[in-house]
């Protein structure tokens, strides 16, 4: 019979690496995705997929600063136009600054790098801020950075943008296909959800947590707030970068037009929407967010909403009759091989409802974080110490 | 030479100057407590020592040497550990994980066994190790917060209000709570509004009012002191 201070360590121990476990469904969701989705799939739905995995990233990596440490960031996508503009500015052969290519897998770490100190060059003059504060802060930042790479033009070309990027290569051949880099992109969402689940499981996650629930505390708990707040900033904005240098190359235009705001309110969004925290959600914000726009504009969808053409011929006269009783001349629906262009147009209105009803629906998101409740499941009997004798 | 120091200890908030100079003196193994009326100073005073207030002057001496320009961090590593008042619990995490977070600064082995000793003290955090501190009772959460103090196994442990909120059965049961920390040998620094109780556990007192002390001895003698008896103990 271990001693009940060896089995609190066991306990400790398997609570913090009890993470092999949790990994697998997620590995193989991912890994059948990954392996259903190649072949079948023409160029349209892959970019939609890339998008996807795209916004999966940079969820998981927004999800540290908000959903873990509880710092509201409205300026990520800096982070991603900063890893975007390294690879570009160093592969791409119209860039003014440099000659030359430089391989795209050094371009890659050293984006990670550079966006984790970009990440702590951020949080330290918002490191006394909090709230809706912080996140007036940090969206001009945003907006910052998205201005500085407009008039920097002779580094960036300002609105011209930076195009014709070399792609990455392996072993001799070079990534081009969509499907190959869904492929880098869905290793790069990977990486992130597995280092962050490893952070949020140990004593760092522990500390951005309770940072996020009460800073002043978490101090008195022995935490450098200062520390745990920056690494929070560093994990996020790294993650922000491997997004931006995997997706530069995919695009093969990168422009600042490209990082407004919109990317970081969609970021945001999405891993409010999908449930802050949790990496279900956030896979399944960016199915809402990024990938339903996306069909909406599809040929195939145009196609199915042609085949509610009755549906149209039955509201046009409804409509005709209406206008017949009032002076609102309402506009007739366009015809149906126009809706699929029509959906496209309204998108955002489409979505935005969307948001709005879900938000209504559940308010804490589509997968709250299970975190708390794995927890409660997981924590057997044994793991607690001894019982009884008190 | 005494555990913790205060000498001429001014701090406050903004453009209010909470405490004015305040000498206080805590000797190791001693129960000292600081009673005094709502807004007399007492939670600055402790919130300056744990460095959650930086004091405008004066010194703060722990164990010789000066913590008054300390992060609270590096405050609490030093070896002072505060239950703040109102219990400042983390509400979203479990009774376990409040727990752990006490002894965030701590790697050494004695952890696993202060688990222990803190759930001998509080028996109830046992049975709700796995709930969200959230659902505990206030009485549960008092206990977790002085457990999760304990769990940084502090050289001196700051308690702030302890009994507030708290019924009368509860509050017995939290001052036998403090007694027995000091058994195994703890040092208390306690701030009360309940002097009745507060003077009974203390070795010795401090009155403080509008930021000053104006009232210092041994905890029973001040129960005795007939202005002590009208201002806080509701003697006519």
């Amino acid at each position: 019979m271990p001693s009940p201070a060896a089995r609190w360590k066991d306990a400790r121990a398997a609570s913090w690496d009890r993470l092999p476990s949790a990994a697998r469904p997620l590995a193989w969701l991912i890994l059948s995705l990954v392996v259903l989705f190649i072949p079948f799939f023409d160029d349209v739905w892959m970019r939609m997929f890339f998008l996807v995995a795209l916004y999966v990233t940079l969820g998981i990596g927004l999800n540290v600063v908000v959903g873990l440490a509880g710092l509201l960031d409205l300026g990520f996508v800096a982070f991603f136009a900063l890893g975007a503009y390294l690879v570009a500015i160093f592969d791409s052969p119209v860039s003014p600054a440099v000659n030359g290519t430089v391989n795209y897998w050094v371009l890659l770490p050293a984006a990670v790098g550079v966006g984790a100190l970009f990440g702590v060059l951020l949080g330290l003059p918002v490191l006394p801020l909090r709230g809706d504060y912080l996140a007036i802060v940090t969206l001009g930042f945003g907006e910052i950075v998205r201005i500085l790479l407009l008039n920097m033009d002779n580094i960036t070309r300002g609105s011209s943008g930076l195009y014709e990027l070399e792609k990455p290569a392996v072993a001799g051949y070079r990534v081009d296909a969509v499907s190959e880099f869904y492929v880098m992109i869905v290793i790069a969402a990977f990486v992130a959800w597995f280092a962050t689940a490893r952070l949020r499981d140990s004593r760092v996650g522990r500390a951005w947590e309770a940072i996020r629930e009460d800073e002043d505390v978490a101090a008195a708990m022995g935490i450098n707030t200062v520390k745990y707040k920056l690494m929070a900033f560093a994990t996020g904005a790294s993650i922000g970068a491997l997004g931006g240098a995997i997706n530069a190359p995919f695009i093969d235009f990168v422009a600042p037009q490209s990082f407004t705001l919109q990317v970081s309110i969609n970021v945001l969004a999405l891993v409010i929407i999908g449930g802050m925290g949790s990496t279900q959600g956030v896979i399944a914000g960016a199915l809402i967010l990024v990938g339903v726009p996306e069909v909406l504009q599809f040929e195939e969808t145009a196609n199915l909403l042609e085949k509610l053409g009755w549906l149209r011929d039955g509201m046009n006269t409804a409509i005709d009759g209406l206008n017949g009783l009032s002076p609102m001349n309402l506009a007739k629906l366009p015809p149906a091989d126009e809706w699929g262009e029509k959906l496209a147009l309204y998108r955002f209105i489409v979505f935005g409802a969307l948001l709005v009803a879900i938000m209504i629906v559940r308010p804490t998101g589509l997968f709250p974080s299970r975190r708390r409740e794995m927890e409660f499941a997981q924590t057997s009997d044994a793991e607690l110490p001894a019982g009884g004798t008190v | 030479m005494a555990l913790l120091s205060l000498r001429g200890l001014v701090a406050g908030y903004g453009g209010i100057t909470a405490i004015k100079g305040i000498d206080i003196d805590v000797d190791e193994g001693e129960i000292v407590t600081l009673i005094g009326s709502n807004g007399a100073g007492k939670s600055t005073t402790l919130r300056a020592i744990s460095g959650l207030v930086r004091p405008r002057s004066g010194t703060v001496a722990f164990d010789g040497a000066a913590i008054d320009r300390l992060p609270v961090h590096e405050i609490v590593k030093a070896g002072i550990s505060q239950v703040p008042e109102g219990r400042g619990i983390f509400h979203r995490l479990t009774v376990y994980e409040n727990l752990q977070l006490g002894a965030f600064q701590r790697s050494d082995a004695g952890v696993a066994s202060d688990y222990e000793r803190v759930f001998a003290l509080f028996p109830r955090l046992r049975e709700r190790a796995r709930q969200t501190a959230g659902t505990l009772s206030g009485g549960e959460q008092q206990m977790l917060s002085m457990g999760r103090a304990l769990m940084a196994r502090p050289r001196l442990l700051l308690l702030d209000e302890p009994s507030m909120g708290l019924s009368p059965i509860l509050v017995d049961a939290i001052f036998a709570t403090i007694r027995q920390i000091r058994e195994q040998g703890a040092t208390i620094l306690l701030v009360e509004q309940n002097a009745l109780m507060a003077l009974e556990v203390a070795d010795r007192a401090y009155v403080i009012e509008s930021g000053l002390i104006t009232l210092k001895g041994a905890g029973a003698e001040l129960a005795k002191d007939d202005s002590v008896r009208r201002a806080y103990l509701g003697e006519a």
